[in-house]
Parts: C-alpha cells; structure tokens; sequence
C-alpha cells in the first residue's frame, strides 16, 4: 500500500457521510480503537487495497471518496468473521453493507464492476423469475460481462450430472412479488424508506 | 421405523431445485427414513442471499418475511438446509424484531403482516436436538466406521452470535456430534470455519480458487478422507470447483464433498441410488466402496 499524505479540515472531512453510514449500519464507527482484529480475521485481506479496520479509520476521518472510490468494500465476502471478533461491538460487517448502499444507489463510483454486475442480475432475476434461475444467471453474466468463455467446460458436465436445469418456471406468486419491489421503490420516492 | 411426533415446514432455496439437488434429495431421504414429516411451503421465493442485503437491506428484509408470511400456511418449525437462507431468515427475524421502522416498511413492502411465530431451524439443529443424538444414533443401520470426516462450517451456520444461535460461534461441534451418532471419525483441522469465497464464483472465481483451494489443503493435512457441508454454495465451490483448484495450485486433492444429509441418510439404510451420488463432480464411489459402505 502506497501511504498518501492526508490533509484534514472541515472541507476535506464528510462527517455527514459517517452519519449516513452510521444510521444504515446500525453501528458506530467511532468506537473503534484500530486493534486491528477485523484485518487479521479477514479471509478477504490479501485481495483488499484497504483492509476493514483501515475502512472504519477512514470512515472516522470523513475520507468518504478513497472508501467508495476502491474496490474494497465489494471484495467483503460478508462472512461476519469481523462482527463476530470485534471486542468494541463494531459491526463491520453491517458497516460494509452500508457502504455498498451507498456506492450502489450512487450508480458506481466504484472501480469493481463485476461483483455489481452479478449482484444486479442475481436481483434480476428474483423480480423475474421468483426464484433463482442459475443457468441464466451465469449465462446472461458472461454475455454482459464479455467473459463470454468462463467456465466453458463446467456446462456439459454440470448438465449431465442433472445441476443445470435449462428450463425455469415463473413463481404462481410473481405478482405479489413485482409489488415487493415496486413498492419498496414508491417508498424512496416518498422518501420514507432509506 | 416408528413414526415421530416431528413435522416441518420446510424451506429449500433455489439451489435446492437445481445445482444442488443432491441435497434436497437426500434431505427427503433421510427425514422419511427417520419418520419426521417435511411439507415443502407452498410458493415460496429466493431470500434475497448475499446479493439484496449487500446494496439494499429492505429489499432482503422484505423477501425474508414474505417467505415468513408464507411459511404460516403450512404447521410446523421451519426446517431449512442452506446455510445462506438459514442466516437470512433467522436475521430477518432478529433485525425485524428490534426496529419497529424497519417492520412497517416491510410489512407495507409485503402488503402483510410480518410473523415472528414460527422459529426456524436449520436441519442440523432438528437432528441434534429436536430429534436428538440418541435416537438418530438409534436408527443407524449402517455404520460409517473408519470414514475418516473433515466438518466444514464455513461463514453463516454460526456467525454473527447473536443471530444462528446454533452452536458455539468459534468452536462449534454440532456438525461433528451428528455425523459422529452415525459412526463417522472426524478430523481436527484449521479451516472449518474460513470462508469458501462464496458468490464471488460468479464475479471473481480467482477468490474461490485460493480460499477454497486453502481449505481442501487443510482438511488434506488433518488426515481426513471426505468433506461434509451444509451450504449448497460452500459445496459448489469444494466440489464443482475442485479440479480447476488443482489445476491453479498444482495439489492433487481427490477429495468428496459429502452434504450431511447424503453421510447420514447412507447411515440410516437409504439406497445409495436416491442420494445424488452421481450428480456429485469428485466421484464419491470409490472411497464409499473402500470402507464398504455401498
């Protein structure tokens, strides 16, 4: 990691950010004393520019930007190894979902394409479908992603051994489901829904 | 056998109905061997899993306490086998619970009202304890003796504390104990618990490749014959996953990666040809034949 000099003022420090995440996560950045224990759980660490506890540091300096601007936080496999450990009951884990929030509702200032790319078709595919339709899912990223070749070889033998179902039926209950979605998104419009 | 007073609601997951289908299969195998009723819920949808809670946590709330509300129709504890859904819905509960906010929106997103009444329970815990080791024990016919288990947890049968309430959040033994009434050895390794790389098998199978190429090398190092898990994703990884790890990092594993309820239905005499064997990518045959036990 490459250490750039930081200058913090008022003007450089988004506290209203930390707030926003604070109020999402449900969890305070500010009791974190920089022990360190999140890191050196973390199975994700060696694949992360910013490793959790230097994420929450940032977070307590305002430094918004260089949290949502990395690929960091989509590198959080969510596995709460973090949340578990954490002896100031900081939950990371709910932190760094509130980050990805944040970044997602901002459509993307992130670098990490990919991992957003599989999120929105796995949602996709829920309005849809109902129920996931994995063969699709795979498919379709690929398609978009230009990795059209990924996993090749892994078709024919997942077909054969009966774990590709080519074909998907629809929920009886799709509507009821559309109207989650819809509904969640009348309640941002309205503003009574973060 | 006798039948048992236990009846479930039973919740599968999408994985269940395709590339995992080996574990809803000997599921049913193994609950009908033991007498305990399963009534699948009637359209049920996706929970959500990582993908909704990771950029829109009233989005995997809702769909959570959708498949709740739906669960009702059908008696009994919510029997569910992956662990994603498991954590899913046992958070649900537990956010739901403590944020009024939250369960207004939610229930105006599900256009219903949001059910705390029924608990859920993932299958682990309806044969340890509801169930309970002694009678599970009871009903072995074939025991699996001198299969030499590596129990791998993964992330979300246990994590966060407060929410599964399975077992021990950093030494759990449930696994263990219930393949244990059944006859099995099992190793003490290191990894039991570290994380597969879960859905990054979509976005970034690099991730998979090293954290579950780590995993089969420890439960390799410990002595262990076989692997046993209870998340159709951790498997997909181990298993589906399995050669390419080979490839990438020049081991040679040969490893099977058994779902619980496979070990355990063969335990209770379920024919092997109901078990999903075959679907499996590392060919669990020959080692099964070697401890005689198909």
């Amino acid at each position: 990691m490459k250490h750039t000099k930081m200058q913090l003022s008022t003007e450089t420090m988004n506290l209203g950010f930390v707030r926003k995440v604070e109020a999402l996560s449900g969890s305070s950045v500010r009791r974190c004393f920089q022990c360190g224990k999140c890191s050196a759980g973390c199975p994700m660490r060696s694949f992360m520019e910013h490793p959790p506890n230097r994420i929450v540091r940032l977070l307590q300096l305002g430094q918004y930007e260089r949290v949502l601007a990395g690929r960091s936080i989509w590198y959080c496999a969510s596995c709460e190894t973090c949340t578990t450990r954490c002896p100031n009951k900081v939950d990371l884990a709910a932190i760094m979902d509130a980050l990805r929030k944040c970044s997602w509702d901002a459509r993307g200032p992130s670098k990490e394409s990919l991992v957003q790319l599989a999120n929105r078709l796995f949602l996709d595919n829920i309005r849809t479908y109902g129920r996931q339709y994995e063969m699709r899912l795979a498919a379709v990223f690929n398609l978009r992603s230009g990795k059209l070749l990924k996993d090749f070889m892994l078709g024919p033998t997942l077909l054969t051994r009966g774990k590709l179902k080519m074909f998907h039926r629809k929920n009886r209950n799709i509507g009821e489901i559309e109207k989650i979605f819809s509904r969640i998104e009348e309640l941002r419009k309205k503003g009574e829904a973060p | 056998m006798t039948k048992h007073d236990l009846n479930y609601s039973y919740y599968p997951g999408c994985s269940l109905h395709a590339s995992a289908r080996e574990y809803d299969e000997s599921t049913r195998g193994l609950f009908h061997a033991l007498g305990i009723g399963l009534v699948e819920v009637p359209d049920w949808l996706c929970c959500g899993a990582t993908p909704a809670h990771n950029v829109d946590e009233l989005l995997s709330l809702s769909l959570c306490a959708k498949n709740l509300a739906l669960a009702e129709r059908v008696a009994g504890d919510l029997a569910v086998a992956c662990a994603a859904c498991f954590s899913r819905l046992k958070a649900t509960q537990h956010h739901l619970a403590e944020s009024e906010t939250k369960r207004r929106q939610v229930e105006y997103a599900i256009d219903g009202e949001v059910s705390f009444a029924k608990p859920v329970k993932h299958l682990l815990e309806i044969l340890a304890t509801d169930l309970g080791l002694d009678r599970l024990a009871a009903a072995v016919r074939k025991p699996l003796a001198g299969l030499r288990v590596a129990c791998y947890y993964g992330c979300l049968l246990t994590r966060p504390p407060e929410v599964p309430q399975l077992d021990c959040v950093e030494a759990p033994t449930i696994m263990e104990r219930v393949i244990g009434a059944a006859g099995a050895a099992t190793v003490a390794w290191s990894h039991r618990l570290e994380c597969c790389g879960a859905n990054f098998t979509l976005s970034r199978p690099g991730v998979v490749l090293k954290l579950s190429g780590d995993i089969l090398a420890s439960a390799k190092r410990a002595g262990a014959d076989c692997l046993m898990v209870a998340c159709p994703l951790c498997h997909g990884n181990l298993d589906i996953r399995q050669k390419e790890i080979e490839e990438a990092t020049g081991n040679r594993f040969g490893m099977p990666v058994f779902y619980m309820t496979q070990l355990l239905a063969l335990a209770v005499g379920v024919a092997p040809s109901k078990l999903g064997f075959d679907s499996m990518i590392v060919n669990p045959l020959p080692l099964l034949r070697e401890k005689g036990l198909v």
